[in-house]
């Protein structure tokens, strides 16, 4: 075959009936970055419709994690008497949950994004990871803009702010790779078996329950801390609070956050290629 | 037939798709393990062993009974659908007015959507700038630009998609049964658009049961049987053929 040689390679789309996922692992890598506009546009678009649209604009995308650190707070030291977390509990709370809300408002809609946007894929050619990517990025930018809140938070309780508050950098980084990971991976299950988007949910419930978010990994007993410190969302989560709480981060969870997520990221990146053939077909 | 000439814009080699009748859900052990491949009983080839080669500026008519295979090879030609065996080559991009208000969003305007489906399409921010006026000119929508799309009539729908579409600067325009939609007066300028498309060297597919329109704007035929390429010529030739065939068979779906 001579096609490949011929023209920019830019330019030239083959398709082709054979397993492998074309010339190259990072072909599909490449192609995403040359439409990274139409991720820029889909991004934009789901923010103007998140913050443009409704009068609460803003405040709704962060009223959530808001209300629920408020009941969080208010149980464990109101009604119960808290002995795990950090204090200022409330800033703890607030430090694991808005990441948590990115975690999985990013996994449920990215499981499901391929299915939702089913007209969109049928007729546009653009590299198929684009509809996880989008998903993965409007709620981390969601994310981002939700930050401040846990700033003011922190300054209202006293909480010592230091330079560590950089980490959430990294935090923010490995948490988009973990969610595309978990999205790539999910999304053309989801078109094929429908009812795993329902498995997904009931997941992630249990799943805010073996993540250290209302907690620490170091207050979890014996025999459960290993779940906790085999769980991604642990490096994450301690990286997140690394400014406030002096301590907070063992390097251990957050090195075995990065080989998780990465992994997860190659595996849901592999599965979704070969399956993208079979998910054209069925959308 | 051969290896894929170097000038050829379009290349399509042993081309198959292969679809499941029945069984949406199938196991999980099943897609893991054995991914796609190797065949199955209860399959069915919408489209088999399909080559042909295009040369820029091409003008080709795809003729066809219903569930021969026509859309598929236009879905494959747009890379909205991948085939299970042989290959596809595109060189360039594709303008494909498929499916053609699909792409759009009911919620948005048709001002946000004329620019969500462009910048989709690969059109620059610059370019949708320049063309916009024209888009709006094209679709006769100026009073609408600022309504959700949902609220358009599926006239108007058609008439905002095709104007989008049919300004993609891409060298090879799908057109499937669009024309179909639409009054007479706007069917009259997506003929002429489709003219000017051709006159600037674009290579146009078209799939269409109008005899009027194919003898028209292709000067070559494909006729698909099957889901195979029974016939490849001038389109003249193909009409003739299809046509006798379609007596000898008496109609049935």
């Amino acid at each position: 075959m001579t096609a490949g040689v011929v023209g920019t390679p830019a330019a030239l789309h083959r398709r082709s009936g054979s397993a492998a996922p074309g010339p190259g692992f990072l072909a599909r890598p490449r192609a995403l970055w040359h439409r990274r506009r139409a991720v820029a546009l889909l991004v934009t678009r789901d923010l103007k419709v998140r913050y443009a649209s409704s009068a609460l604009g803003y405040l709704w995308s962060v009223l959530e994690p808001l209300m629920l650190a408020g009941i969080y707070w208010f149980v464990f030291t109101q009604v119960f008497t808290r002995t795990v977390g950090a204090e200022p509990y409330l800033v703890f709370l607030l430090a694991g949950l808005l990441p948590w809300t990115w975690f999985q408002g990013a996994v449920v809609d990215a499981a499901r994004a391929l299915h939702t946007e089913a007209k969109l894929v049928r007729s546009t050619n653009v590299p198929r990871e684009v509809w996880v990517v989008r998903v993965v990025l409007s709620k981390g930018v969601e994310f981002l803009l939700s930050l401040p809140v846990l700033l003011l938070f922190a300054l209202l309780y006293r909480a010592p702010v230091d330079g560590h508050l950089l980490l959430l950098v990294p935090a923010a980084v490995l948490m988009a790779v973990l969610t595309l990971g978990a999205g790539l991976l999910l999304a053309p299950l989801v078109v094929l078996v429908r009812d795993l988007e329902r498995v997904v949910r009931i997941a992630l419930r249990l799943g805010f329950y073996a993540s250290p978010v209302i907690f620490a990994v170091r207050d979890v007993p014996a025999p459960f801390d290993t779940v906790f410190a085999l769980n991604p969302l642990s490096g994450i989560l301690e990286l997140c609070r690394a400014g406030f709480f002096p301590g907070a981060v063992q390097w251990a969870h957050v090195g075995l956050s990065a080989t998780v997520s990465i992994t997860l990221l190659l595996v849901g990146w592999t599965v979704f290629a070969r399956l993208e053939r079979t998910v054209l077909k069925e959308i | 037939m051969g290896a894929p000439t170097d000038r050829a814009v379009i290349s399509v080699r042993d081309a198959g798709v292969r679809f499941h009748r029945g069984r949406r859900h199938r196991s999980l052990r099943d897609l893991l393990v054995r991914g796609e491949s190797g065949p199955r009983r209860d399959g069915f080839w919408a489209l088999h062993e399909v080559s042909f080669d295009i040369a820029p500026g091409e003008t080709i008519g795809v003729v066809g009974r219903n569930g021969q295979g026509k859309s598929t090879l236009l879905k494959l030609i747009a890379g909205v659908m991948l085939p299970d065996r042989g290959s596809v080559t595109v060189r360039g991009g594709v303008a494909p007015l498929i499916e053609i208000t699909g792409g759009f969003a009911g919620d948005l305007t048709v001002r946000e959507n004329i620019a969500l489906t462009g910048g989709l399409h690969g059109m620059s921010r610059a370019a949708l700038r320049d063309r916009f006026d024209e888009i709006v000119d094209f679709a006769e929508i100026e009073d609408f630009l600022d309504t959700p799309y949902k609220h358009l009539s599926s006239g108007m729908k058609v008439r905002v998609a095709f104007a989008v579409v049919s300004r993609l600067e891409e060298p090879v325009i799908l057109v499937d049964e669009v024309l179909a939609v639409g009054d007479r007066d706007f069917r009259r300028k997506c003929h002429a658009r489709m003219d000017q498309l051709t006159a600037e060297g674009r290579t146009l597919f078209l799939v269409s049961h109008s005899e009027w329109d194919l003898r028209r704007f292709c000067r070559r035929g494909l006729y698909l049987r099957g889901g195979r390429l029974v016939a490849d010529g001038p389109m003249d030739d193909v009409l003739a053929e299809y046509a006798a065939e379609s007596e000898t068979n008496a109609p049935g779906g």
